[in-house]
């Protein structure tokens, strides 16, 4: 293949996957992965470096309009980065003594059955709005957002220990494998925290950048950053994921829910696929 | 709330700077590349095991003369530096406003990351 080639076939696809990874907040990796290594043949190694570059422009692209928009809850995010990042560092720590095939098996099989809880909450437009106690209080976790017909939605952050553990498992999962930490945020804060779907899925996207960043130096390291690669991904991401947010902001929860759930299956399918080298 | 919406104002700017800068030099590099090496085959530069860690003078060297490669990995870095500089602008946008809780919040995870992106890719355990 030449090289202008492989540049516009990655480049379209990125844009694609820039689109849907801003959206569901799980930044674009679950669509530049298997491109790369399946269809384009390219080494898993590269492609995990390109996957790092994918999400930090997946997250940084829409959080500039989700920040502005108050989609994304900043105290929510910044709260529990403190637990992606720290997982993240032990799961990177720990990665050479993990079996992949077992870890992916199993956290594969996790988000499956968080197909269940996702699924019955279809159609939901905002939960039931917890009363603001306790840590959630101290931490001021709650906010609004303006819907595209100019309601104001107020909400508050309930669960904020559990939501602060799934992070934790979130963070060491990207440490562990590179992959996965996106599906376990939103899950995290859509079903222990009880965030309206949107603000789940915009504010988990501006937290994966940070928990990518904190790896990106060790890639770098290793020589697994392709620029060949790199190039029309982080282009093409950027490119996707503005206008991604554009649509985030306009769409409503339950449309935002439908299509987390899809894109939910298939990071689980493509998560127990890996562990058997497909 | 109007000071919570400053500080979202801000920050959504180093988002949107940090993002426009590397994709400019992004931009710059792949074009060098495409006018070097756009019709040659793409295979040898995908080899895994021809691959070369970047140096600092690699690097150096590589930006003085616009080596395509060099210039892509520059855009990158700026990109990877795009959420590093959202939360270190953010420890200073809450001590600004006496906020000491988000103040503390946001310090320990600018450490935790520095540490991580900087610290670890030098300890042997980290090296997987």
């Amino acid at each position: 293949m030449l090289v202008l080639e492989f540049v516009v076939i990655l480049l379209l696809v990125s844009i694609f996957a820039g689109i849907f990874g801003s959206i569901v907040g799980l930044g674009g990796a679950v669509v530049t992965t298997p491109v790369l290594t399946l269809l384009l043949g390219v080494d898993v190694h590269f492609a995990i470096g390109a996957s790092i570059v994918s999400i930090i422009g997946t997250s940084s692209g829409a959080a500039s309009t989700y920040v502005k928009d108050q989609m994304t809850n900043l105290r929510v995010g910044m709260f529990l980065e403190i637990a992606t990042t720290s997982g993240a560092i032990v799961g990177a720590a720990v990665a050479i003594y993990a079996n992949s095939f077992v870890l992916k098996l199993v956290f594969g099989s996790i988000l499956a059955i968080s197909l269940i809880p996702t699924l019955l909450k279809i159609g939901e437009d905002l939960p039931r709005n917890p009363e603001l106690t306790g840590l959630s209080k101290r931490l001021g976790l709650t906010g609004s957002y303006a819907e595209p017909n100019g309601t104001i939605v107020n909400y508050n952050a309930t669960g904020p220990k559990a939501g602060l553990f799934g992070m934790a498992i979130a963070g060491l999962l990207s440490g562990l494998l590179g992959i996965g930490g996106g599906a376990f945020k939103v899950l995290s804060m859509d079903l222990a925290m009880k965030l309206p779907m949107k603000v789940s899925t915009a504010t988990s996207n501006f937290m994966i950048g940070v928990t990518a960043a904190a790896s990106a130096g060790i890639y770098f390291a290793r020589g697994d950053v392709n620029p060949l690669i790199v190039a029309p991904v982080a282009l093409g991401i950027l490119l996707g994921a503005m206008i991604g947010a554009r649509y985030l902001v306009r769409a409503r929860n339950p449309t935002i829910r439908k299509i987390f759930a899809v894109v939910l299956a298939f990071a689980a399918l493509e998560m127990v696929l890996s562990a058997f080298g497909i | 709330m109007r000071d919570s919406e400053s500080i979202a104002d801000v920050i959504s700017r180093v988002l949107r700077y940090g993002v426009l800068i590397s994709a400019a030099i992004i931009i710059a590099g792949l074009l060098l590349l495409i006018a070097a090496n756009g019709l040659s085959d793409a295979t040898p530069l995908l080899n895994f095991d021809l691959r070369q860690a970047p140096t600092l003078g690699s690097f150096a060297s590589g930006l003085a003369s616009l080596q395509p490669y060099s210039v892509i990995e520059l855009g990158a870095i700026v990109l990877i530096a795009t959420p590093v500089s959202r939360v270190l602008i953010s420890v200073f946008l809450f001590a600004a406003q006496k906020d000491r809780t988000y103040t503390l919040i946001t310090l320990v995870v600018l450490s935790l990351l520095l540490f991580s992106m900087l610290v670890t890719p030098f300890i042997p355990l980290f090296q997987g």
